[in-house]
């Protein structure tokens, strides 16, 4: 077995993998974004990006975490009712970045890590949902 | 004692705005804090307001560098949830026009990089054979900077006379093999400001998820080309030049070996050019509903899309760009600890940064 194909009963997952869009999705279930990561790491992944999504109404939003393994392009969606998600920047320096400016951009809470403005500047009111005061 | 030095956001050294505030001791930099932001103009944002072909010319203007990558990722992610494969011959022309895009941002970047060296001959020479370069891409596409040869389905201009083509970029090879590489590689005036300046370690490098010239001068063997290829680049040959040192010279080494690898490839797309149509022909498309992603290599690096649809609408629902910058500049942070504060304009440099891409 290939890396890719071992990661699922690592993991825990009974789900196979999923090829769409140029990804290999896995639903993570009930797993938390660190235990994930700290599979990626193990397996020696290297952590590209997390793109936000905000759904209609009060649906919430969907967090897609992105890895790369020996050039095959994985994926992990998690659903967040609540606007929180725990932080892995302690489990992947990698992550720093991206996960101050969805805080910029969202208003998501990642929990467990401080905030320095990335995009804004310093003094900017961090933590609200751009999306929405433009639309307002 | 320490004290802070601001470098920018406006500031000789820097193309665009961004910041450095560097903790100081004596001339030895301790730490810095990166400031980025100053480009922001809401990109991906707008994207939602742009129907399907109005998103392509608004990504082409992420950055004015790397401006037709921008077009290639995107128009891939949307040629999956559109389901259109482009024809051969536009994959090769894909090809010819990304090498060459290349070859002009390492030639620019060669020419800052000698600029910041002081060597002010070599960053004439680099600016005079990047100008031939970009009459390669006019007699192609008509334009200099934003090509505007990507299509969904395919490219918007054909090659028409390849051995032309093949002629001026024989030519530029030649040139670049007679100054820029041997001057890059042997001179000691680039020896002495580049060698053991700004390492990268390796282990930084993987932690931070760098990517492109960047990772691979600091043995971080990954290209996308060769790891995921697209286009037509499965059926090319080159080498993916890497490099061990993870200093500024490694940079440097890495991004001289690259343009004698796209002169390479240059030379192999032209030569096989397939005949046949240059798109699908298609002038209107029916998205599925979605999320399709693509990547590409860039001249900095991985360029990642990501594009959600939904049926039967012309504007997508969210198009978010990560770009090869975006994680390569954290590791300026790791590079300039240490250093003379002399060195840091040319040691952020090094990572070739483009503070446009990166902001949106």
């Amino acid at each position: 077995m290939t890396a890719i194909e071992t990661i699922p009963e690592k993991l825990g997952i009974a789900e196979p993998w999923v090829e769409k869009g140029g990804v290999h999705w896995l639903n993570p279930g009930t797993l938390s974004v660190r235990a994930l990561t700290a599979e990626m790491n193990a397996c020696h992944a290297r952590f590209v990006t997390i793109t936000a999504y905000q759904l209609p109404g009060n649906e919430g939003f969907r967090m897609e975490y992105h890895w790369d393994l020996d050039g095959r392009l994985l994926g992990f969606p998690f659903m967040l009712s609540e606007k929180s998600i725990e932080s892995i920047y302690d489990l992947c320096e990698a992550v720093d970045w991206i996960e101050r400016e969805i805080h910029e951009e969202y208003d998501i809470d990642f929990a467990g890590r401080a905030y320095e403005p990335l995009l804004l500047r310093e003094g900017d009111k961090l933590g609200v949902n751009l999306r929405e005061e433009v639309a307002r | 004692m320490s004290y802070k030095i601001p470098m920018g956001p406006y500031h000789p050294a820097l193309e665009e705005p961004y910041k450095l505030d560097m903790i100081c001791e004596g001339e030895t930099v301790r730490d810095v804090k990166l400031h980025i932001g100053f480009n922001f103009r809401g990109i991906e944002h707008l994207a939602e307001t742009r129907n399907y072909f109005q998103v392509i010319a608004l990504m082409e203007r992420v950055c004015g560098i790397c401006s037709n990558i921008h077009t290639l990722t995107l128009c891939q992610a949307m040629e999956q949830l559109a389901g259109h494969t482009p024809p051969p011959r536009a994959q090769y022309i894909r090809v010819i026009v990304a090498e060459l895009e290349r070859l002009h941002s390492h030639v620019l970047w060669a020419g800052i990089a000698a600029k910041l060296m002081g060597f002010k001959t070599m960053f004439m020479t680099c600016f005079e054979i990047r100008e031939k370069v970009m009459d390669v891409l006019q007699a192609i596409s008509g334009n200099r900077v934003n090509y505007a040869m990507n299509r969904i389905g395919g490219v918007n201009r054909d090659i028409e006379d390849p051995p032309s083509i093949l002629k001026m970029v024989e030519a530029l090879e030649s040139d670049m093999a007679h100054t820029i590489i041997p001057i890059f590689t042997t001179s000691t005036t680039a020896r002495s400001r580049c060698a053991g300046v700004g390492v990268l370690t390796h282990e930084k490098a993987i932690s931070c998820g760098a990517v492109g010239p960047t990772a691979r001068a600091s043995g971080v063997g990954q290209d996308i080309r060769r790891a995921a290829p697209y286009a037509a680049y499965s059926e090319i040959e080159f080498d993916v030049p890497v490099q061990q040192e993870g200093d500024v010279r490694a940079r440097l080494l890495v991004r001289a070996l690259e343009i004698m690898e796209s002169c390479r490839i240059l030379r192999q797309a032209l030569a096989k050019l397939p005949p046949g149509e240059i798109s699908t022909g298609d002038a209107k498309f029916a998205f599925i509903t979605g999320t399709a992603t693509s990547r590409v290599e860039a001249p900095r690096g991985e360029v990642f899309y990501s594009v959600s649809w939904k049926e039967n609408a012309r504007n997508p629902s969210r198009v978010h760009v990560r770009t090869p910058t975006y994680v390569n500049m954290p590791t300026v942070r790791w590079m300039v600890r240490g250093a003379r504060l002399a060195d840091t304009p040319l040691i952020q440099a090094s990572i070739d940064p483009c503070y446009s891409c990166t902001d949106r």
